[in-house]
């Protein structure tokens, strides 16, 4: 007899992470129950789940937004819990409270703390009721000079954010009071744009910040604990690509006090789910609540690795009622992890994205090593979804070899048919910073004309213009062409 | 015989010395004799460089080659010395895409005359928004793309009407 309340879970998602949840069901006896748009029909994470429903939509990511259309496929196959994943409809409220409305299990918090952590404003106020340091903020008010007063007041340089902001929609660094109405302006206008919520608030920017995060788990009754911190501050575009545990220098005392701080906001917040909350770490030692993400996060295999623990199943285990099935003394952190995400993007040109089709995939496998992904040779990369491909997940006895191994197992990597970041990780990973340690979200912006792609030695240069010569059509009808005893040699066996 | 391959953005001429008993190619005044060549069911080539053995992956994506060797990406293209004049003239006419999206806004109307560098259209890809401008003074002949329409990388989305008409 299954311990789980539930035997079927939908997976209201795509990709890598809805194999990742798939695989966990399987280990755990579930079924599952994929859904897709059209245009991805026979995609991995159909092919991997039980059942597969196809959404409707205009667009895909319409399809994967259309929560009556996924409540109602829940239903129609008989799943009797939701898996969100991240993304798409994992942070929306009106998703959980649909899903529960329907007598479905919803992997998650409740709607009401979604809604809670999903406006800054009311988050921060949460945080800082706990006991939590949150930045010190201005929010406007109407009336534009008491705003910049009340900016004055807390001080240059500030960070302009919405108040339903995320993925740095609506941010805008301010240095001096003259910028402030029009970057408010522009603020206001994207935040409407994207949020439907013009509400914006400006609080102080840290320079050279790092990017700290907990992962914690609460049982929704008060009790919460912690899997300790991850370091994300390697961002492009205020989006990481290299995020690793345990994060590198950090002073234990400080760490302690990072840790303890999560674990007390998610136990206010009578927390239900594994959720993240983040950070940002000033040089000088002070740190500042961002916000809470009340869903799995994209890194959340680094903490696995380290913690031996599988966190999907966690969260299942606690949307199942079975509570925390740990205490904090039992989970332990051994070695270190790094995860890097292999986007569709050109490094060398802003991180554009890219598109195209995937032609050639060969990845390393080791016992250390984790090739997040759901891709396939044929696989179509457009622009209807979000450039990340895959995650490689590297775990190491020390940091330094985590950053030895990823590189290593980067070089291997071959995903050919569509531009890729993969040797830019490379490249950020061995920068003599990143081995230090010295990180700040500035990471990608200050090292950039030393992350460029440098000029191969003349070895490695003729070597690639020689496999390339041959490939070319032109260079080999010339040699097949050519008069004896030129002719008709085909591929140079000698 | 000479063929220019540009690697990664960067011309290098390669020149076939001899193709028989050996290929024997000048790269940058240096020649190589290559043997040996293969490949591998895997999709996997294998020749030797003076030599020394070398693996690398192939595709062919249109007219261009991406290669992984060792460790690393390259993009290879086979420069056709017809194209190069072609593409000095035209260029300056068309605004294309650099990455696949979607319009969000449209800031120029057909007909109205535009300034180089003049935001002529916000578009939007996988959350990054961007401007695209005018590379050119001139006047916009066509816009291919709408607001809410999609293109794909290197699309044409607008057009300024033609250089050699611009004096009339």
């Amino acid at each position: 007899m299954s311990r789980f309340p539930f035997r079927k879970v939908l997976i209201a998602n795509r990709g890598e992470i809805a194999c990742r949840v798939e695989r966990t069901l399987r280990d755990l006896g579930l079924a599952s129950v994929a859904v897709h748009h059209a245009v991805e029909a026979g995609a991995p994470h159909v092919r991997g789940a039980d059942e597969a429903v196809e959404l409707r939509g205009a667009t895909p990511v319409a399809a994967h937004l259309d929560i009556e259309q996924i409540v109602a496929a829940a239903l129609r196959t008989g799943a009797e819990a939701i898996h969100p994943g991240y993304g798409f409809l994992s942070e929306n409220a009106r998703f959980a409270a649909a899903a529960n409305d329907a007598g479905l299990v919803f992997v998650g918090p409740e709607a009401e703390t979604i809604r809670l952590m999903g406006d800054k404003i009311s988050a921060r106020e949460f945080a800082r009721a706990q006991g939590v340091p949150v930045a010190p903020s201005v929010t406007p008010t109407g009336d534009p000079e008491a705003f910049r007063r009340d900016a004055e007041a807390i001080g240059f340089p500030l960070l302009i954010k919405a108040a339903a902001g995320g993925g740095g929609k609506g941010m805008s660094i301010v240095r001096s009071p003259a910028e402030l109405g029009e970057a408010a302006r522009i603020a206001i206008g994207e935040a409407e744009r994207y949020f439907h919520d013009g509400r914006i608030y400006a609080e102080t920017y840290v320079e050279r910040p790092r990017h700290i995060e907990v992962q914690v788990a609460g049982d929704g009754k008060g009790r919460a604990i912690h899997l300790h911190e991850r370091e994300c501050s390697v961002q492009r575009r205020f989006q990481k690509i290299i995020e690793e545990t345990p994060a590198a220098n950090l002073p234990p005392a400080l760490r302690e006090e990072i840790c303890d701080s999560a674990v007390r906001l998610a136990a206010a917040a009578r927390y239900r789910n594994l959720g993240t909350v983040e950070f940002i770490l000033a040089p000088d030692g002070r740190f500042f609540f961002l916000e809470m993400n009340t869903r799995l996060q994209v890194e959340h295999p680094v903490t696995e690795m380290v913690t031996g623990l599988d966190l999907v199943q966690l969260q299942l285990e606690i949307a199942a009622g079975l509570g925390l099935t740990l205490r904090q003394g039992d989970v332990r952190v051994a070695g270190h992890a790094i995860e890097c995400r292999v986007c569709a993007e050109n490094a060398d040109n802003g991180f554009l994205p890219e598109t195209g089709v995937v032609r050639l995939l060969e990845a390393p496998s080791r016992p250390w090593l984790r090739f997040e992904n759901a891709l396939e040779v044929g696989l179509k990369v457009t622009a209807d979804f979000d450039p990340m491909l895959a995650k490689l997940v590297t775990y190491g006895h020390s940091r330094d070899e985590a950053i030895d191994r990823s590189i290593a197992a980067l070089r291997e990597l071959t995903l050919l048919g569509v531009r890729t970041n993969i040797d830019y990780l490379g490249r950020a990973l061995d920068h003599p910073a990143f081995r230090a340690g010295d990180l700040h979200t500035g990471f990608v912006a200050e090292h950039a004309a030393a992350l460029a792609p440098r000029t191969p030695a003349p070895g490695a240069l003729h070597a690639a213009l020689i496999a390339a010569a041959l490939g070319f059509r032109e260079f080999r009808a010339l040699a097949n062409d050519a008069p004896e005893p030129y002719a008709s040699i085909g591929p140079w066996r000698n | 015989m000479g063929f220019s391959i540009t690697l990664d953005g960067a011309a290098h001429e390669v020149e076939i010395l001899e193709l028989r008993p050996r290929l024997k190619l000048r790269i940058d005044g240096r020649a190589y004799t290559v043997t040996g060549e293969q490949q591998e069911e895997d999709g996997r080539h294998r020749l030797e460089i003076d030599g020394r053995p070398v693996s690398f992956a192939r595709v062919h994506v249109g007219a261009r080659q991406a290669l992984r060797i060792d460790g690393r990406t390259f993009e290879a293209v086979l420069v056709d010395p017809r194209d190069e004049a072609d593409a000095a003239a035209a260029g300056h006419d068309h605004v294309r895409a650099p990455m696949p999206g979607a319009v969000i806004q449209v800031h120029k109307r057909v007909g109205e005359p535009v300034s180089r560098g003049e935001t002529l259209l916000t578009i939007e890809s996988m959350k990054l928004q961007m401007a695209l401008a005018a590379p050119r003074d001139g006047v916009l002949a066509e816009l291919k793309r709408g607001v809410g329409e999609t293109f794909d990388k290197d699309e044409i989305v607008a057009e300024l009407e033609p250089l050699d008409r611009a004096g009339d």
